[in-house]
């Protein structure tokens, strides 16, 4: 069997830290360097939130195929253990956040006392005790259970015994179905609410599906990554097969929540509604096609046949866009509520906080990955996973 | 391909192939039992019913519904999402559990794709007697005519009419491209003359040559990738019916996927209540094993468990909304004089599936069966009190109403479940109930006497 | 006139074994039918990938052109109509016929180009050679030249263990 121990090169260590510190150095920018503070905040947010976001994905990968007993994703699964260790992380940066300014800079409900009438009915909800309970509750729940789910996950590998087996697949259940509350309540609380008088029902999902998408494409990432330092031979072509038949299901997935959405507000043209795509249309109607050609069109086309999902040429690279597509997204959600029209921008900030933060994710996932071996051998179906070939 | 020795077998008893074959065409031999007759008698008896109710539909005029001017809307639209939801079963367990490589939905998914198309027929007739000219049904197709007026393609309903259409045809397809080894098999085993002529024709000339079994696997395999999106546009389109609109529980955004989840969760427990009495009945329970029935009652919870956090989502943003006409439509529902109906929703779709968690309970027939017909209720409950709630009490106080329903729209929906089991009956007597060829195909990996070896 | 051979199998694993087994001795197999699809059969008999999907693609573009089109073409040509205050090309209203339409296109086409190309559909004639193939057995078909000796192709089935080995005409 080949190398399990993964071993962080400091060539790679020495990557991930320039581009925290380019992050570091774009938000000193964005601070001092005349940007509006709003902003900076506002792409702080979309950061956090996104990686946290994908270390959620990370754990959601893993137990859900727990829970529904497939073997074939065993091989990959300590990919999506080691993103699910960003959760601390993100939830820490998430709450300095919010405590140092970031919630009254951006959230117009926080204002509590110029408030309008609408706001007023919605404060037995939006209040910032009720708020910051919730946050600790999802983010305790979230990294409460990834320590478990790992914790686990590990012992499982050690000592090989069942009982740890069916101990993931309780936990697993425990985390879906948990998680299918809390992922919706929270992007309520940390992205809906930034447009605080308007609402939506299927908003919860439509980001979740967002983040579906964005996760897997980042696992495809990291697996490649893994793949050309020499590790992870044993994850085949099949592997990778299922992998993008998830990122090009979840895209389609995707655009049809977002369809969803859009059509039955445009539809029904009722102007308490129609007002969250006026802004976006009016201000940021380059984005707004983006968003569609990153995350749905490309994917669409280039993952169709079956050959593209089974090579990294055309993965990788889908990938990527589908990344960058879905952080062009979640600047949909987030800027216009946040900063507005006028005030937003994409330039220095924009680009160099995103390299911060996906060095720090890199840095802590690769991290995470030197800590255990790179395949669980002991999985009970571990073995169905190595010997795994379809004709489809 | 390894299979874990840690899974269950999905059939039962050691068998061979010839025994497989045997099993599964025995309900089609000899004549039909005593219980047969029993079940076609009451089913066809309930179809008369419906006929006599679609006669005064059309003699008399959609005046003999309940319906009232403020209710436009009642049983037949409740009726026909309801059928139209069953039918999601079938779809799903054919196309996106054969995508994501679940090996049981070999099994049921035969029986389960007839029942679609059973539904789909039964679906499909509500909206065409609504418009109380069965034989005018035509007008809803864009065709040039003398009027130079095209069909509305604005109009969700429309959009309905092209989604029902389409996915009736592609099912329809999906399910006799499915069955045509099969049709061999029940032509090669026939003994008659006449029966070995019918089933010759209908089998398509199949001989099992690798060439066309390899093609076969192919467009079973992409059909079922159209199938997977298909059957979520359906019931999103039917969605939009209510969505589209400005009602106060109807236009809310979260309907297209809860919907579909509803049908889904629907349609497994139709399934489940007719393969719980058929398995029995047909002695095919080494095939369609506790093992099937657990696993369908776990997508119950998941299903269920979705749609009570869209109830819960829904319920939470009409306050959130601010908006006084979202919130006490929402009242309403859950106080006001339909809240029985509400409650009744609410406790078969969201309360009793959650008793599924106890494996005890998911593994039990008798209970799984119980929890089926709630299910099933529930949801016929559920299109009832979206429909007719929030129309009874809209924004002009004045015109506000009940609605009950006559005893010819009772007839109507009674007549259309005589027929869709009627169309069951007659399947079990015609056409094999599993798969044949694909419980073979799992048969070395996944049944009882399986091998433990690795070969490729 | 045609001459082959049949022979069968009971096992699917013995099949493929056999196969591998008489292909090394030169002898080419026609077809194998089967009761199942059976895996590795298509690269044991060397058959390349079948291109219906592209098929399928092809009518699901015109499908959804179609769709997408005509609803164009009847609200901004035929008889432009207002409803609702919404545009004559209503983009996001078309969308659902657009779909259904590329669907019902790619699933038909695909279809028919299936039972056409396979020379299957209703009351197609097939030959068969053993009423047990769609039931339990697996049947070879080696086709064999008119001068080419039978004997050294029934030793080599034999050899490969498989049963029932019968020399057959076709007119």
């Amino acid at each position: 069997m080949e190398n399990l121990t993964f071993t962080l090169k400091k060539k790679t260590v020495t990557i991930f830290l320039i581009m925290i510190a380019v992050g570091v150095l774009s938000l000193a920018f964005g601070f001092f360097g005349g940007i509006e503070g709003k902003r900076v905040a506002a792409n702080l947010l979309l950061n956090i939130y996104y990686f946290l976001s994908m270390g959620l994905i990370g754990l959601f990968f893993v137990t859900v195929h727990t829970i529904a007993e497939s073997g074939w994703q065993t091989s990959v699964q300590r990919v999506g253990e080691a993103m699910s260790m960003f959760i601390p992380v993100g939830g820490i940066l998430l709450v300095l956040f919010f405590v140092l300014g970031g919630l009254h800079s951006i959230y117009p409900w926080t204002h509590s006392d110029h408030l309008d009438a609408i706001l007023l009915k919605k404060v037995a909800y939006l209040n910032e005790p009720f708020f910051y309970i919730r946050l600790v509750v999802f983010l305790g729940v979230w990294v409460l259970l990834a320590y478990y789910v790992r914790k686990t996950s590990l012992a499982l590998d050690v000592k090989g015994d069942l009982k740890y087996f069916s101990k993931m697949r309780t936990l697993s259940a425990i985390f879906i179905v948990t998680y299918a509350i809390t992922s919706v309540v929270s992007s309520w609380d940390w992205l809906m609410s930034l447009d605080p008088h308007w609402f939506s029902t299927l908003y919860g999902w439509y980001v979740f599906s967002s983040m579906l998408a964005s996760g897997f494409a980042m696992l495809i990432l990291i697996l490649y990554l893994l793949k050309r330092m020499g590790y992870m031979q044993h994850v085949n072509d099949e592997h990778m097969h299922d992998l993008g038949k998830y990122l090009f299901g979840f895209s389609i997935f995707w655009a049809y929540l977002w369809f969803s959405q859009y059509m039955l507000i445009w539809y029904a043209n009722i102007p308490e509604e129609t007002v969250y795509f006026y802004v976006r249309h009016k201000y940021f109607s380059d984005v707004f096609y983006i968003n569609l050609i990153l995350n749905f069109v490309v994917p669409f086309l280039l993952l169709m046949t079956r050959k593209s999902k089974r090579i990294f040429g055309m993965l990788v690279p889908v990938s990527i866009i589908v990344i960058i597509g879905h952080w062009f997204d979640l600047y949909m959600m987030i800027m216009p509520g946040a900063v507005g029209g006028e005030a937003s921008g994409f330039g220095i900030v924009e680009i160099g906080l995103t390299i911060g933060f996906l060095g720090l994710f890199g840095l802590i996932t690769f991290r995470a990955l030197t800590k255990a071996p790179l395949a669980p051998k002991n999985h009970p179906y571990f073995k169905e996973s190595l010997d795994y070939h379809t004709h489809y | 391909m390894y299979v874990s020795p840690l899974r269950e077998p999905l059939i039962k008893g050691a068998k061979d192939y010839s025994q497989v074959t045997k099993d599964i065409l025995a309900p089609m031999a000899g004549k039909p039992s005593k219980y047969w007759y029993m079940g076609i008698t009451l089913s066809g008896a309930a179809a008369l019913f419906g006929a006599w109710a679609t006669f005064m539909t059309v003699y008399y005029g959609i005046g003999t519904w309940g319906l009232n001017k403020t209710i436009g809307w009642a049983w037949d639209i409740t009726n026909f999402v309801w059928w139209v939801g069953i039918g999601h079963a079938g779809t799903f367990i054919s196309a996106i559990l054969l995508l994501f490589r679940q090996k049981w939905r070999t099994s049921i998914n035969r029986s389960a794709e007839a029942m679609t198309l059973m539904a789909i027929a039964c679906a499909g007739f509500f909206p065409l007697i609504h418009m109380g000219r069965l034989l005018l049904g035509f007008f809803i197709l864009p065709y040039p005519n003398t009027r130079a007026l095209w069909v509305n393609f604005n109009s969700p309903l429309l959009w309905d009419v092209f989604a029902i259409t389409t996915y009736l045809l592609v099912s329809l397809v999906f399910w006799y491209i499915g069955l045509i080894p099969d049709l061999g098999t029940v032509r090669d085993k026939a003994t008659g003359k006449i029966r070995k002529a019918i089933y010759g024709f209908l089998s398509f000339g199949w001989t099992g040559s690798a060439r066309h079994c390899s093609r076969h696997e192919t467009i079973s395999l992409i059909l079922a990738g159209l199938a997977a999106p298909l059957v979520l546009s359906v019931h999103t389109i039917v969605s939009f019916d209510f969505a589209t609109s400005v009602i106060p529980g109807w236009h809310t955004t979260i309907f297209p996927p809860y919907f579909v989840s509803g049908a889904v969760f629907s349609g497994f427990a139709m399934v489940l209540t007719l393969l719980i009495v058929a398995r029995k009945a047909l002695n095919l329970e080494d095939y369609i094993t506790v093992g099937h029935i657990e696993n369908m009652n776990k997508v119950i919870i998941i299903t269920g468990s979705i749609v009570g956090i869209a109830y819960i989502t829904e319920f939470f943003m009409a306050w959130y909304s601010g908006v006084e006409y979202e919130q006490y439509a929402f009242i309403n529902r859950a106080t006001g004089p339909y809240a029985w109906a509400y409650w009744i929703m609410m406790t078969c779709n969201v309360i009793t599936p959650q008793l599924f968690w106890f494996k005890k309970i998911r593994t039990n027939l008798v209970a799984t069966f119980i929890i089926s017909i709630f299910v099933n209720i529930g949801m016929w409950f559920e299109r009832f009190v979206i429909v007719v709630t929030s129309l009874h009490r809209d924004y002009l106080p004045s015109s506000w109403s009940m609605y009950k329903p006559s005893m010819v729209e009772v007839g109507l929906y009674v007549g259309t479940l005589g027929v869709f089991f009627t169309l069951f009956l007659l399947f079990i007597r015609a056409f094999p109930v599993i798969a044949i060829a694909e419980v073979k195909s799992v048969l070395k990996s996944s049944g009882d006497n399986k091998k433990d070896v690795h070969h490729e | 006139m045609n001459k082959y051979i049949t022979a069968y199998y009971n096992d699917e694993e013995d099949l493929l074994k056999g196969l591998k087994q008489i292909k090394s001795k030169g002898v080419e197999v026609a077809d194998v039918l089967s009761p199942f699809p059976v895996h590795g059969l298509d690269k044991a008999l060397g058959m390349k990938r079948s291109r219906l999907t592209r098929v399928a693609f092809t009518g699901g573009a015109i499908g959804a052109m179609i769709g997408f089109g005509f609803q164009a073409w009847v609200f901004t040509q035929a008889y432009p109509l207002n409803f609702g205050g919404k545009p004559f090309l209503a983009v996001p209203s078309f969308i659902p016929v657009t779909f259904e339409m590329a669907v019902l296109f790619a699933a038909f086409s695909m279809v028919f180009a299936f039972l056409i190309h396979n020379k299957l559909g209703p009351g197609a004639a097939a030959v068969i050679h053993d009423e047990r193939i769609t039931d339990d057995r697996f049947l070879l078909v080696v086709k064999v030249a008119d001068d080419e000796n039978t004997h050294t192709i029934e030793e080599v089935l034999n050899e490969a263990g498989a049963h029932g080995i019968t020399l057959k005409k076709k007119n």
